[in-house]
C-alpha cells in the first residue's frame, strides 16, 4: 500500500468533490437543474479522462512489467491498482457520465435535481471504489456506499408511490444480500484466516473445507443479488419499472456492471481452486446460474408489455451471458465478459434513455405505444434499433463482438462449457423474438392516427401534430429532426445516438478494446484478484 | 499490402447501400448508379481472376482484425479481414450483383419510401457478397447476419398482406440456424485444435488434424452444419419459412431471397461442412441424399398444389435447391461442378418468375393462377416473359438450367445408378405442374377483370429482358460460368468421393 502514489486516487478525489460541491452548491441556493448538472458532469469527465490517462501510463500491452508498487503483494492492504480495475473504472464513469448527461434535459427547476446528481457521485464513487478493492471486507463496505445511494436516487420523488415502493422492495431486498454477503465473509475469515482476496487463490491447508464452501455459496448468493441473478431477481423488474429512467440506466448499467466485477475479484481467483478440488460443484452452480438467468430472464421478457419491464428482463438475461464469462474464467471468457460489461452499459444506457426520451414525447409505457416512433423520432428510434440489434447479438454491434468472445471462450475451453455456450447462443436466438418485435412495432406498424389503428390524438409536445391531417404530406426532413430535438432534448439526444454510433464503431473495429481486455485479464488471471 | 479489387467491391456495395438509404426522393438513381457499378467492379474481377489457377485462392487479402485470446500457454488465434475468390465463389458474386441491379430497375416506381427500400436492397447485395468473398470464418459469419436484418425489414415493411407474421419467422428461423451454424464452426475450429479462422489454412491443417476431432464430433458437428445451412438452403423439413416469406415479401426482396439468400446455404455446405468434416461425410452421406429426394419430390408435388403463382414459384424453389443438395451430396467433380451451375441458373431463372408473378400482380390485380387467362392476348410481353422462365425452370434445352440439371443428373446417375430415376420423376411432375400453369394463364379462355390490364411497364419489361437475356445466353454458352468452376482449390485436391475422401 506504501507504493502507491496519492495522485492515483484523483478519480475518485474528482467524484467525491462532485458529490461534495453539488451539495454545497444546493445549500447555497441554487436551483436551476443546468448548475448541479454541470458540476457533476464537468467532474466526472475530468475523472473519467484521468481513468484514461492513467490506462495510458501503464500501457495494458506492457503489464509484465507493472510497477510492483502499483500491483501490490498479497497482503499489502485493502486496495490494489489492476488494468483490469482501471478498465472498470473507466466504465463505471462512463456510465455516470452518460447518465448525468442524458438527464440535463429533465425539467429544470426540479427540485430533485441536487439530490440526484449528488448521490449519482456517491454511489459512482462507490463503484471506484468496488473496482480497487484487495480485501473482500472493503469490497463489501464498498459496494454499500454505492447501494445506499442508489436506494435513494431509486425514490427520491416523493410524489411517486410506484418510486417509492421500488425504492422501499429495494432496500429490503438489498439489506438482506448485504446481510448473506457479510455472514459469507464472516465464514471465509474463519477458513482462510484471513479476507484478502489474492489469499483465496491458495486454498487453506487441508484444502477447501466444507467452511470455504458455504462462505463461498453465501457470497454467489449475496453478490448475484447485486448482479440480478435468477432466482435473485424478483427485485430489479420492479425497482427498474418503478425508478425515473435515467436511474434505472444508472442501476442497470452501472450497478449491475459493480456486482459483475465483484464476482470478478471473488471468483476468478477461486474458480481454478474449485476445479482442481472439491469446489467443482460451486463451479457447476456458477454455469447453472448463468444458463437459469438468461433463460428465465428471456422466457420472461418474451411476455412483456411493458416496455420498461422488458428491458429490466432482458437486463437479467444479459447477466446471464456475463456470469458465464466467470465460470469459464480463461483469459479469453474474462475479456469477453468485459466487452459485453462494456457494450452492456452502452445498450442498457442508451435504452433506458430512449424510454426516458419517448415519455417525454409523449408516448406511454407498453410497448405498442412504440408504433411508428421510425416517423416520429427518427433519430432516436434509429438509435434505439440499433441498440436493440446489439443486445440480440446482431454482427457489426458490440453486443455481438462480446457475445462471440465469451461463447467462443466456451467453446474453447472444451467440456461441458461447450453446452454453456450452446445454451447461450440458443437463448440469444431466443431473444430475437422480443427484440424483433419492438422493431417491428417502431417500423412495420403505422403511427397512430396515421393507418387503420384508431385515430388517437398526438401529444402536443410534439410539434408535429399539425401535420397529421394532412395525408402523405410529411413534414420536412430538417423540420422532424429538429422537433425531435427539442422535444427530448439536445443532451439526451446526443447521448443516445453516440451509444448507438458507439455500438457500432467498436462493432466493426473491436481491435483497441480487445487487445486492452485481453492484456488486463491476462494479468488479473495471473495477479489472481 | 495490396488491396484486392474485392475490397473494393465490397466498399462499393457498402457504401452504396448507405448512400440509397439516407438519398430521399432522389434514390432510385443513387441506387442503379451504385449497383451499376458493383456490377462494374465484377465484371472487372472476372477479368482478373485465372482460370488455370487452381492452387488457392486468387484476389487475396488479408488484415488483422483482432485476437482472440487462447488459453494459457498457447497463442491467440488471429481473426482477420480475409477476402479473396475461387471459382465457386465468383459465380455467386456475379450472380447477386446482377440480381440486384435488375431488381433494383424492376421497383423503379417505387414510392413508398424509396430510400430506404433501395437501401435495404442493396445492403442485402452488400451483405451476400460479403459472404461469398470472406475467407475468414468470423468474417463469414458476420456477413452471414448482415444479410438477415435488412431482409427482416424488407418483408415487414413493403410485403404483403401477411408481412409481420412472415417477418418474424423469416428472422427467427434462420438465426436460430445461424447460431447452430456457428457454434458448430467455432467448435470445429476450437476442439480440432486448427488454431486458425482463415479458410485458406483451414484446408491445410485438416489433414494434420485429422486425429483431434472424434468420428462422433465430426458426425455431430457434420448434423449441425446441415441443418444450419440446409435451413437457408432449405430443405425439407426445414423449408417451411420459405413459402412465407416468398410469398409475402415485395418483388425484389423475393427475387434477392430465392436468388442468392438460398445459395448461401449450398454455399456453406460446399465450402465447410463437406470438405472439412470427412468422416462426418461418410456417416452422413444418406441423410443427405435422403432430404434431398425428399426435398426434390415434396417440392414438385406441392408446386403441383398451389394457385397462387408467386407460391407455385416459391415452392418449386424447394425442388431445385433439393437437386442442388442432392449433386452436392455426391460429392464428385461432376456433382459440385453441376450444383454450382444449378445454383447459378436457378438464381437467374427465379428472378425471371418472381418479377413475372409481381408483373401479374400488377396487371391483373391477383397472382391466383385459376382467375386469370388468355394472358398472350391481352399482355403478350408477360405473357412471354412467362414462357421463357417457366420453360427455363423446367430444363428446357437452350435455357440456362438445361445443361445445369443435366450435369446434376449424369453426376447422380454416376453415384447412385438407377436412383436417378426419383429426381427424374420428379421433373415429370415439374414440367407438368409449369405446362398447366402456362396453359391455364396464357392461353386459356380470357378470364378475370382484364378491363384495366396493361402490359409490362417499361423498368419491369427492361429488368425482365435482362434478365431473359443471360437465361438464354448463358444457356446457349454454358462455358461462360461453367469454366470458372474448376478453378477452385477443392477441384484440385483429390478430397472428393473415391479421391480417399481425405483433402490434402
Amino acid at each position: 500500500m506504501t507504493g502507491i502514489p496519492p495522485m492515483a486516487y484523483l478519480p475518485e478525489g474528482f467524484v467525491l468533490a462532485s458529490t461534495l460541491l453539488v451539495f454545497l452548491a444546493d445549500a447555497l441556493g441554487a436551483q436551476r437543474r443546468r448548475v448541479f448538472g454541470g458540476i457533476s458532469t464537468l467532474l466526472l469527465l475530468g475523472a473519467f479522462l484521468l481513468v484514461l490517462a492513467d490506462l495510458r501510463v501503464y500501457p495494458l500491452a506492457a503489464l509484465a512489467t507493472l510497477p510492483a508498487s502499483l500491483v501490490g503483494g498479497p497482503a499489502s492492504g485493502p486496495i490494489v491498482f489492476t488494468s483490469l480495475g482501471l478498465i472498470f473504472q473507466g466504465l463505471f464513469l462512463g456510465v455516470a457520465l452518460l447518465v448525468a448527461l442524458g438527464s440535463l434535459s429533465e425539467g429544470e427547476l426540479d427540485p430533485g435535481a441536487a439530490i440526484f446528481y449528488g448521490l449519482l457521485g456517491l454511489a459512482t464513487l462507490g463503484m471506484l471504489l468496488v473496482a480497487i478493492s484487495a480485501d473482500l471486507i472493503f469490497l463489501l463496505l464498498s459496494i454499500e456506499v454505492s447501494t445506499l445511494s442508489t436506494y435513494v436516487l431509486v425514490g427520491y420523488v416523493r410524489r411517486d408511490s410506484r418510486g417509492l415502493e421500488a425504492s422501499m422492495k429495494f432496500y429490503i431486498i438489498g439489506a438482506l444480500s448485504t446481510a448473506i454477503s457479510f455472514f459469507g465473509a464472516s465464514l471465509l475469515y474463519g477458513a482462510y484466516g484471513t479476507t484478502s482476496l489474492a489469499a483465496f487463490a491458495f486454498p487453506p491447508a487441508g484444502g477447501l473445507g466444507n467452511l470455504a464452501l458455504v462462505g463461498f455459496g453465501l457470497l454467489m448468493v449475496g453478490l448475484g443479488f447485486k448482479l440480478t441473478l435468477v432466482p435473485f431477481h424478483m427485485w430489479a423488474v420492479d425497482v427498474y419499472d418503478g425508478a425515473s429512467p435515467p436511474v434505472s440506466a444508472l442501476l442497470s448499467a452501472g450497478s449491475k456492471k459493480m456486482g459483475l466485477f465483484a464476482f470478478f475479484a471473488v471468483f476468478i481467483a477461486v474458480v481454478h481452486v474449485f476445479n482442481a478440488t472439491e469446489g467443482y460443484a460451486l463451479l457447476v452452480a456458477l454455469g447453472g446460474l448463468a444458463v437459469v438467468t438468461m433463460t428465465v430472464g428471456n422466457l420472461q421478457a418474451l411476455q412483456q408489455h411493458n416496455m420498461k419491464r422488458l428491458l429490466a428482463y432482458s437486463s437479467i438475461s444479459q447477466a446471464g451471458y456475463l456470469l458465464l464469462g466467470i465460470a469459464v474464467a480463461t483469459p479469453a471468457a474474462l475479456s469477453g465478459a468485459t466487452l459485453l460489461a462494456v457494450a452492456h452499459v452502452l445498450m442498457k444506457g442508451g435504452a433506458f434513455l430512449v424510454v426516458g426520451a419517448a415519455t417525454a414525447a409523449g408516448v406511454g409505457v407498453t410497448i405498442e405505444e412504440y408504433r411508428g416512433l421510425g416517423r416520429r423520432l427518427p433519430v432516436t428510434a434509429l438509435s434505439f434499433a440499433i441498440l436493440l440489434l446489439s443486445l440480440a447479438g446482431i454482427p457489426l454491434t458490440l453486443g455481438f463482438v462480446g457475445k462471440f468472445y465469451v461463447f467462443g471462450a466456451a467453446v474453447e475451453a472444451g467440456g461441458w462449457f461447450i453446452f454453456l455456450a450452446v445454451a447461450g447462443l440458443l437463448n440469444s436466438a431466443l431473444s430475437v423474438f422480443y427484440y424483433g418485435r419492438i422493431l417491428r412495432i417502431m417500423y412495420m406498424a403505422d403511427a397512430p392516427g396515421e393507418g387503420p389503428e384508431p385515430t388517437r390524438e398526438a401529444p402536443p409536445t410534439l410539434g408535429i401534430s399539425s401535420t397529421r391531417g394532412v395525408a402523405n404530406a410529411p413534414p420536412p426532413r430538417g423540420g422532424v429532426l429538429r422537433a425531435e430535438i427539442r422535444t427530448i432534448g439536445v443532451a439526451r439526444w446526443g447521448v443516445i445516438l453516440g451509444c448507438a454510433v458507439l455500438t457500432i464503431a467498436f462493432g466493426i473495429y473491436p481491435t483497441p478494446l480487445i487487445h486492452a481486455f485481453n492484456a488486463a485479464a491476462e494479468q488479473f488471471l495471473r495477479l489472481g484478484y | 499490402m495490396l488491396v484486392s479489387p474485392l475490397t473494393l467491391l465490397l466498399a462499393v456495395a457498402f457504401v452504396g447501400a448507405g448512400a440509397t438509404f439516407f438519398a430521399g426522393p432522389k434514390a432510385r438513381w443513387v441506387a442503379v448508379i451504385f449497383s451499376g457499378a458493383t456490377v462494374a467492379v465484377v465484371v472487372y474481377t472476372l477479368t482478373q481472376f485465372q482460370l488455370n489457377f487452381t492452387l488457392s485462392y486468387q484476389l487475396l487479402e488479408v488484415n488483422h482484425w483482432f485476437t482472440f485470446a487462447a488459453l494459457p500457454g498457447a497463442p491467440g488465434i488471429s481473426v482477420d479481414y480475409a477476402v479473396g475468390v475461387d471459382g465457386i465463389s465468383l459465380p455467386m458474386v456475379l450472380l447477386s450483383s446482377v440480381v440486384t441491379l435488375a431488381a433494383v430497375v424492376y421497383h423503379w416506381e417505387e414510392e413508398n419510401a424509396p430510400g430506404p427500400f433501395f437501401g435495404l436492397l442493396l445492403l442485402v447485395n452488400a451483405g451476400v457478397l460479403g459472404v461469398f468473398v470472406s475467407l475468414d470464418v468470423l468474417l463469414f459469419f458476420v456477413f452471414w447476419e448482415v444479410v438477415l436484418i435488412p431482409m427482416f425489414f424488407l418483408i415487414g415493411r413493403w410485403g404483403g398482406a401477411r408481412r409481420h407474421y412472415a417477418a418474424i419467422k423469416f428472422f427467427v428461423y434462420t438465426h436460430v440456424a445461424s447460431v447452430v451454424m456457428f457454434v458448430a464452426l467455432l467448435a470445429m475450429v476450437f476442439l480440432g485444435g486448427w488454431g486458425t479462422f482463415d479458410f485458406v489454412n483451414l484446408y491445410g491443417l485438416q489433414t494434420l488434424n485429422q486425429s483431434a476431432l472424434s468420428s462422433v464430433t465430426q458426425v455431430l458437428l457434420f448434423g449441425s452444419l446441415l441443418f444450419g445451412f440446409g435451413v437457408k438452403l432449405p430443405m425439407v423439413p426445414f423449408h417451411t419459412w420459405l413459402p412465407d416469406a416468398h410469398v409475402e415479401a415485395p418483388t425484389g426482396g423475393s427475387v434477392l431471397l430465392a436468388a442468392v439468400l438460398l445459395k448461401m446455404g449450398a454455399y456453406g455446405l460446399i465450402r465447410f461442412a463437406m470438405p472439412l468434416l470427412p468422416v462426418g461425410r461418410e456417416v452422413l452421406t444418406p441423410l443427405i441424399f435422403f432430404l434431398a429426394f425428399l426435398s426434390i419430390v415434396w417440392g414438385a408435388f406441392l408446386s403441383l398444389a398451389q394457385r397462387d403463382l408467386k407460391r407455385l414459384v416459391a415452392y418449386s424453389s424447394i425442388n431445385h435447391m433439393g437437386i442442388v443438395l442432392l449433386a452436392i451430396g455426391l460429392w464428385t467433380q461432376v456433382g459440385v461442378l453441376a450444383a454450382v451451375l444449378l445454383m447459378f441458373a436457378h438464381g437467374l431463372v427465379s428472378a425471371v418468375l418472381f418479377m413475372v408473378s409481381g408483373s401479374m400482380h400488377h396487371a391483373y390485380g391477383t397472382r391466383d393462377i385459376p382467375s386469370v387467362g388468355g394472358m398472350s392476348a391481352y399482355t403478350p410481353r408477360l405473357s412471354t416473359m412467362l414462357m421463357v422462365g417457366s420453360l427455363a425452370s423446367l430444363g428446357l434445352p437452350a435455357l440456362v438450367s438445361f445443361p445445369a440439371e443435366f450435369s446434376a443428373f449424369f453426376a447422380t446417375w454416376e453415384g447412385l445408378g438407377l436412383l436417378v430415376l426419383i429426381p427424374l420423376t420428379a421433373l415429370v411432375v415439374t414440367a407438368a405442374f409449369y405446362l398447366w400453369m402456362m396453359q391455364r394463364l396464357s392461353f386459356g379462355p380470357p378470364r378475370g377483370s382484364t378491363l384495366k390490364t396493361h402490359d409490362l411497364p417499361t423498368p419491369e419489361l427492361v429488368a425482365l429482358s435482362l434478365m431473359v437475356a443471360l437465361v438464354v445466353l448463358y444457356g446457349i454458352l454454358p462455358f461462360l460460368v461453367a469454366q470458372y468452376i474448376p478453378a477452385s482449390p477443392l477441384f484440385h485436391i483429390p478430397c472428393f468421393s473415391g479421391g480417399g475422401g481425405v483433402c490434402p
